[in-house]
């Protein structure tokens, strides 16, 4: 029997629903009616923001799709095998397995937070998230293919895996001693991060094959959900910088070196692009040279605006900072480096 | 709530009561609203506005996950403790739904001379046509693009330079430029219209003042590679709609 209570708190519910719904369909009405086109920005806005978040929702719902089988059909068992590693090793077979995962970088946030839950060592699952969008091999055959009969094309892909490597461990070696609790930030509503999430539905009287699907759909559309509102705003703000920021601006820094790097670490935050396709956009840039371009291939797969808001939601305030420093320095002296080398 | 019967003895129907639950249900609106997106791209074939061909699988496989989720959320959508609707779960589904507005409420448009201002020129050499590719055969924004950005490439340009080609592309204006001048456009897409990088070839000869910022036209003429640009001296220039792929593919 539901009590009164429970009824009133329900009827209200579907009024928010409701009040969103017609929010909506007048956003939509508005948009049909004052036609952006007139307003070049305005469309242009529009159409990369769609586009931002149409190829990265099935990414996400990739992510959202392994972190729920890992949660239900992955034992706990696995993840302490995988503790038993000695030390030295955790971080670089972490970073490794990064490129098993050839997801969209926001793909494996969820998957990443997922095995910190299950039990896996929060820096090992930490070097695994950034590693992936670097090690992947689509990235690094997109990588060869934007270079292809450029002399510095060996340059770009062994120092953006190389680097890109290095710079994961670094950070997953800096967090190392944090444990689950003090990484990864509640969701809405709990006191403390779970052993694993339970459905709150599951109940003993469900069969137990029932119970897993079920419990299956629930991780995948709580992820989905839960990644997929920070992704529109990242979105957002990465389209607003795109259609008002021209890519030319930091043109004139091309030649100052240190500040070059640093630019186009800027530009590869601004731009917020997958790293699949990034390597493109960066041979584009050849005023800026082996370091700089690099720098934008290293940085951008670890650290953008979609992914600050991200890692925002996902773990604790610190986190986005402690991964832009240690990222931003390893970036730049590894890219300093390799310009001094090959420049 | 019924505590009789254990798991192997009770029938579906003998279970502990469930019902409804209200942010399942909101769960299953923002899943099948973005299946829907990706149906509604498919259907009306708009992918081409948004990817490349190289990512437009993403698509098709974004509709089946999607529409697989959707589909395994509305089958669990009951609970014996279902939630209720939070304001801000709410607004938070809201959010994952306006895209979705947004994509279906826009009339169909593609990048132009706006962002042509804003955006860096496409100096890949490397996976474009090779030297050999543009040696022969008829010359695409493709190859002119990939030509200029190597020695081998550019030489193989000069060699044809002066023969008739045929470019479409849309119009943008270079605010210092004689009226009878344009640059051609068009945009080169590696994996979604985010990254988007120009190819632009400089057309003289037009009829001042007929053609406007934006507006798709077919040039032909004869092509001469000078230094960083391409030029074409127009002998025709018609007016064409926007092609069904407006984003070249490298």
């Amino acid at each position: 029997m539901q009590s009164p209570a429970v009824d009133t708190r329900l009827e209200g519910g579907y009024r928010y629903a409701g009040f969103m719904a017609l929010a909506l369909v007048a956003f939509g009405a508005a948009l049909f009616v004052f036609d952006p086109a007139n307003v070049a920005g305005v469309q242009n806005f529009f159409l990369v923001f769609g586009s931002l978040l149409i190829e990265a929702f099935p990414f996400i719902l990739l992510g959202a799709l392994v972190s729920a089988a890992i949660e239900v059909f992955v034992p706990v068992s696995v993840f302490e095998k995988l503790t038993l590693l000695p030390k030295p090793l955790q971080l670089p077979a972490a970073g490794l397995a990064g490129a098993a995962f050839p997801v969209c970088e926001c793909g494996s946030v969820p998957v990443a937070r997922r095995l910190i839950i299950k039990g896996l060592m929060p820096s090992a699952a930490v070097t695994f998230m950034l590693a992936a969008p670097v090690l992947n091999p689509i990235v690094i055959a997109s990588t060869v293919v934007a270079y292809r009969g450029r002399d510095i094309l060996w340059p770009m892909v062994l120092g953006r895996a190389g680097l890109g490597f290095l710079v994961a461990m670094a950070v997953g070696y800096v967090i190392s001693d944090e444990s689950k609790e003090q990484l990864l930030r509640n969701r809405s509503g709990r006191s403390k991060i779970p052993e694993h999430e339970h459905e709150p539905s599951s109940s003993s009287t469900d069969s137990r094959a029932r119970t897993k699907v079920t419990s299956f759909f629930g991780h995948l559309s709580g992820d989905f959900v839960f990644m997929g509102r920070f992704l529109v705003i990242g979105a957002m703000v990465a389209a607003a910088l795109q259609t008002f920021v021209p890519q030319s601006v930091i043109g004139g820094v091309a030649g100052t070196p240190v500040i070059n790097i640093l630019a186009m670490m800027g530009l590869a935050f601004l731009l917020s692009l997958c790293s699949e396709s990034d390597a493109f956009v960066a041979a584009s840039f050849v005023q800026f040279g082996v370091g700089g371009q690099l720098a934008f291939l290293v940085f951008g797969p670890m650290v953008d605006t979609k992914l600050g808001i991200l890692y925002g939601a996902t773990f604790r305030q610190g986190f986005f900072r402690t991964v832009v420093i240690v990222v931003t320095a390893g970036t730049l002296v590894g890219c300093l480096w390799i310009e001094v080398l090959f420049g | 709530m019924s505590t009789v019967g254990t798991a192997e003895g009770l029938r579906p129907r003998e279970r502990a009561a469930k019902s409804i639950s209200p942010s399942r249900v909101l769960d299953c609106f923002a899943l099948g609203s973005w299946a829907a997106v990706f149906w509604f791209l498919l259907v009306a074939d708009r992918t081409s506005l948004y990817l490349s061909s190289r990512t437009a699988w993403v698509v098709p496989t974004g509709a089946i996950l999607l529409t697989v989720g959707f589909l395994g959320r509305l089958l669990s959508i009951r609970s014996e403790q279902p939630r209720p609707i939070t304001a801000r779960s709410a607004w938070g589904i809201g959010l994952i739904v306006l895209p979705v507005i947004t994509v279906l409420a826009l009339p169909p448009a593609s990048l132009g001379s706006y962002a042509a201002s804003r955006r860096s020129t496409f100096s890949s050499g490397g996976i474009v046509s090779s030297a050999g590719d543009i040696a022969e055969g008829d010359l695409s924004l493709i190859d002119v693009a990939g030509g200029l950005r190597s020695r081998e490439g550019v030489d193989a340009l000069v060699e044809r330079a002066g023969e008739e080609v045929d470019f479409t592309g849309f119009v943008t204006k270079d605010p210092g430029a004689p009226a009878d001048e344009f640059m051609l456009t068009r945009f080169l897409v590696s994996c979604c219209v985010a990254d988007a990088l120009s190819v632009n070839v400089r057309v003289v000869g037009a009829p001042p003042g007929r053609f406007k910022a934006d507006e798709w036209v077919r040039v032909s003429g004869r092509f001469y590679p000078l230094g960083r640009d391409v030029i074409v001296d127009s002998s025709d220039i018609v007016n064409v709609e926007r092609p069904k792929r407006p984003y070249l593919s490298p």
